[in-house]
């Protein structure tokens, strides 16, 4: 639009006393009034409103006794303004999202037909072979344990404001200390895998420590100190891996094989215990955030920390539990990978499971059911994506080209979710 | 008087609540127009219909008897329109200069951002002259005060062009003297052509400022009237529907000394903005601190309810030592209730429900349920009980986000939680701030309940009548410190004279 205000002197004061009715000198005509104002009031009906999209007018102004005709208002005029919205049932809110989430599998779907998968076995290979074939399923399951554990590590950081870029960092340490444990054999037979989950979950938590009292001392931003941390551990990893736990037997960078004992069993064939421990953990953390009263305290200080000092909640307090829970969790999630599907310490088992895991706490609005959910939807997409890659040479980048789609998706229908879009009704311009 | 702005019929309703209905007004040129009533009335949804914030459902709006569809603030630009919202729109971090320019570009202008950024800082210069106005325009905005950056809201609409000028609430957040300022200066610029709508519900601004006024109440305009010829009591009654009683102060019975404050200040070098406070508030008694803003009170206000701020001195409460180093859930222990002046940025989680924000205050005592299971149903009966006898209005839902009450009742719901156990101190910092009439009388009627029931109530406010009329003692503050204290019943000039000579 061209600037409207071509006789603007800012130096003038505004509105000299209007000569006539009609137009006074300052005001400025608008491009769609025509000159003859309201010279033609009562000329036409509501006849061409219907046309101009403003129904809700119709009546209203039909009786006013103005009208105008159907050339003033074009068609461009139609014109929509942005509302911000108060608030919005959850069932509206849900149907918002389960729209974007099937335009974002409409467009993944589109992307693959051109890649050269047909449009039936695109059904069959996503859902069909994923979700309702039993070994598939238990695939997927099997995938979705560590990211479970990653994604509600994610929700519960985030619910205090945190937001924990290192779950990477703290599950490698989860990881190690886990290997630790089967490496110089710390206890008992009966009590090493117990053993290995506590380690890990207590150095998945040291690693968090660290810039949780950065942050709440000295506000250091936690993005950075967190994000950074990532390296050190990475590094230290590799260290190891090629260094002093090398395995012998092979000379390959990954630590000795644990024993029997040390791996995550079976519950019976085909279903690990890694499976029951995830959804077990979820419910720990449902309970956290929607049942106990640290939960309460969570709400507030996420929603304004500033108030909930004011009100009375221990914020610091309520701020670090949440972060060293985080931390732990993602500690569990590297106990997870490496005692359930690798059975070993390897170089690089964490590679995407930092960015997954933020991505499952946003598509689940940090809620740890909603989270498991995701956690297994996002699982099922790498499965499938797998075998995309074995039967239909689809690169794996598409997995990550999908879950970008469909992040990107969610995260605009929030605008629908927070804003309403509604007509410009009245008259004229 | 031609009519410079008409609207007829208007309806809106957000999420099925009707926030207009049928709203119909005209103002003219040369004209202060004023629009009186509650909170909730319905004005300010009126207004930002007018300003192009909001699109109507149904109705009609003429600008010069031309009928006008705006799309947003810009068309109402195009219109000279031009709106001065009552939560100012400015970037903090950018000089006045800057934020005028932002809001209008001078696209005409020749040359590059600086050369329009100086032509912008002449033009300033020139109609703050005009106005009368003391603004520099290269001073960052968020150094100035709240009443300057007001004028700067005036500046930034008039510099756009607008003739017809809508002020949503003005003086609410100015003293009796900027209000006094500001009201003749926009006076002025009606008696030079331009129209003028005042959005408030301050009867005084009313009676002497406008020539016409009109009345709404629930979404509907009531009446349009001549405010010189119609009784101020008149007035009241078209406001509210009903008459309003305000509360007796009556005699309180002071009794033992509950907070002392010796000689507080805030830690550090450089401006202090408390600079050795000293006072006693005693049980029973409300005591009123006056002053300007921005003395002082909102520094002792945080204080005493324990925001982060490093502070030196003394601050006890009776029976209960050192209240510097309790932590902010240790003073709700203490059975300490606070009013903040922020209503949405220290006492309620817009975000967060009714139940919830009302539960927050107690849930530490284990009423809600153990730390191991939040017993929300307890909570929620509980809630709805204060909802109930606070009278607090639009909850449609315990379950409803507290965002969605307006001022009066989102007070209530503070006061319901504040009062919930039997207070022993209460601060209370500019409580009727943004309340109309009726609400305003409720809060003050249950500031009297909380004295007479023996709390010690510290009143901190920059209504003068509100301190009038309810504190037992007044004390004035100024630069950080009360330079003076008076008796009941005090004289209103002294202690106006009280704040200039220390200012």
């Amino acid at each position: 639009m061209p600037e409207l205000v071509p006789d603007m002197n800012p130096l003038a004061l505004p509105g000299a006393p209007p000569s006539a009715a009609a137009t006074p000198p300052g005001t400025v005509p608008s491009p769609d009034v025509g000159p003859s104002g309201v010279a033609d009031a009562g000329a036409t009906g509501g006849a061409d409103e219907g046309a101009n999209g403003v129904a809700s007018a119709v009546t209203n102004e039909a009786t006013s006794g103005v009208a105008r005709t159907a050339r003033r208002v074009p068609l461009a005029s139609r014109r929509f303004t942005v509302e911000i919205r108060q608030q919005l049932a959850w069932h509206w809110q849900a149907l918002i999202l389960a729209i974007a989430i099937l335009a974002g599998m409409a467009i993944s779907a589109a992307i693959l037909i051109a890649a050269g998968i047909a449009p039936k076995d695109l059904l069959n290979e996503f859902v069909m072979q994923t979700f309702f074939d039993k070994q598939n399923f238990e695939a997927v399951l099997f995938q979705a344990a560590p990211m479970i554990m990653i994604g509600l590590g994610a929700s519960i950081a985030f619910r205090a404001r945190f937001w924990n870029l290192g779950l990477e960092g703290q599950m490698i340490f989860g990881a190690i200390a886990a290997t630790a444990i089967s490496l110089y054999e710390i206890g008992p037979e009966t009590t090493r895998l117990p053993l290995m989950f506590a380690a890990a979950a207590s150095a998945g938590l040291l690693w968090a420590l660290g810039p949780a009292l950065l942050k709440l001392r000295l506000s250091v931003n936690e993005i950075i100190s967190t994000l950074m941390l990532n390296y050190l551990a990475s590094n230290f990893l590799l260290h190891l891996v090629y260094g002093a736990w090398k395995d012998t037997k092979d000379n390959f960078p990954h630590s000795p094989q644990f024993r029997a004992f040390e791996r995550l069993p079976d519950v019976f064939a085909g279903l690990s215990s890694a499976i029951p421990l995830a959804l077990f953990v979820a419910l720990l953390a449902w309970w956290f955030v929607d049942i106990s009263r640290a939960g309460l305290y969570l709400r507030f200080v996420n929603a304004n920390p500033r108030m909930a000092d004011a009100v009375g909640v221990p914020v610091r307090k309520m701020t670090l539990t949440a972060v060293l829970v985080s931390g732990a969790l993602a500690g569990v999630a590297g106990f997870v990978v490496a005692a359930g599907q690798e059975g070993r310490l390897t170089q690089s088992f964490y590679t995407g499971y930092g960015f997954s895991g933020i991505l499952i706490a946003f598509l689940a609005r940090n809620n740890p059911l909603a989270a498991s959910v995701v956690a297994i939807l996002i699982a099922g997409l790498f499965v499938t994506g797998r075998s995309l890659q074995v039967f239909y040479q689809i690169p794996f980048s598409m997995v990550q080209l999908i879950q970008a789609i469909i992040v990107i998706c969610v995260a605009c229908s929030d605008f629908f979710i927070r804003h309403r879009l509604r007509p410009v009704v009245g008259r004229g311009a | 008087m031609p009519v410079a702005l008409e609207l007829t019929g208007i309806r809106k309703t957000f999420d099925g609540f009707v926030a207009l209905d049928d709203a119909s007004f005209a103002a003219h040129w040369g004209q202060v127009h004023a629009l009186l009533g509650e909170n909730g009335a319905g004005k300010s949804s009126l207004m930002n219909i007018a300003a192009g914030l909001y699109a109507p459902e149904a109705g009609r709006m003429m600008v010069d008897d031309n009928p006008v569809r705006l799309a947003g603030p810009s068309d109402a630009a195009k219109h000279r329109i031009g709106m001065v919202h009552q939560h100012f729109k400015l970037v903090r971090p950018f000089t006045v200069a800057e934020n005028i320019l932002l809001g209008n570009p001078l696209s005409h202008v020749d040359g590059g951002f600086r050369a329009k950024l100086r032509q912008m800082e002449t033009a300033i210069r020139a109609m703050a002259a005009e106005l009368g106005f003391e603004i520099d325009p290269l001073k960052r905005t968020a150094l100035l005060s709240v009443a300057e950056q007001q004028r700067v809201e005036i500046l930034k609409v008039l510099l756009a062009g607008a003739n017809i000028l809508i002020l949503d609430e003005p003086t609410a957040v100015l003293t009796d003297a900027e209000s006094e300022r500001l009201l003749s200066t926009v006076q002025q610029l009606a008696r030079r052509g331009s129209a003028v709508i005042l959005v408030t519900h301050k009867m005084a601004d009313v009676k002497t400022y406008a020539d016409q006024v009109t009345v709404m109440r629930g979404g509907r305009t009531i009446k349009t009237v001549d405010p010189k010829q119609t009784p101020a009591a008149e007035l009241v009654r078209l406001t509210v529907g009903e008459a309003v009683t305000t509360p007796k102060r009556g005699t309180g019975t002071p009794g033992e000394v509950r907070l002392a404050i010796r000689d507080l200040k805030s830690a550090g070098s450089g401006r202090q903005a408390l600079a050795g406070v000293s006072l006693e508030v005693r049980a029973g008694e409300i005591y009123g601190l006056a002053g300007v803003g921005g003395n002082g009170q909102s520094e002792l206000a945080n204080a005493i309810m324990g925001l982060p701020g490093a502070l030196e001195g003394e601050m006890r409460l009776e029976g209960l030592g050192d209240l510097k180093a309790a932590s902010t859930s240790a003073r709700r222990e203490m059975h300490i209730a606070t009013i903040p002046a922020d209503r949405y940025g220290v006492a309620l989680s817009g975000a967060l429900s009714v139940a919830e924000n009302f539960g927050i205050g107690q849930v530490h005592t284990g009423r809600y349920g153990s730390a191991w299971r939040l017993a929300s149903s307890t909570m929620e009966a509980d809630a709805k009980a204060a909802v109930a006898s606070f009278d607090v209005q639009g909850v449609r839902s315990i379950r409803q986000k507290a965002a969605l009450l307006s001022g009066g009742n989102a007070q209530k719901l503070v006061i319901a939680r504040e009062f919930s156990k039997q207070p022993k101190l209460v601060l209370a910092h500019s409580p009727s701030r943004g309340l109309d009439v009726r609400a305003s009388a409720e809060v003050h009627a249950r500031l009297l309940a909380a004295r007479d029931a023996g709390a010690a109530v510290l009143l901190i406010s920059e209504d003068l009548d509100e301190v009038m009329s309810l504190a037992d003692r007044i004390g004035v503050m100024a630069r950080g410190r009360i330079v003076a204290e008076f008796g009941q019943p005090a004289e209103r000039q002294a202690i106006g004279q009280a704040m200039v000579d220390h200012a």
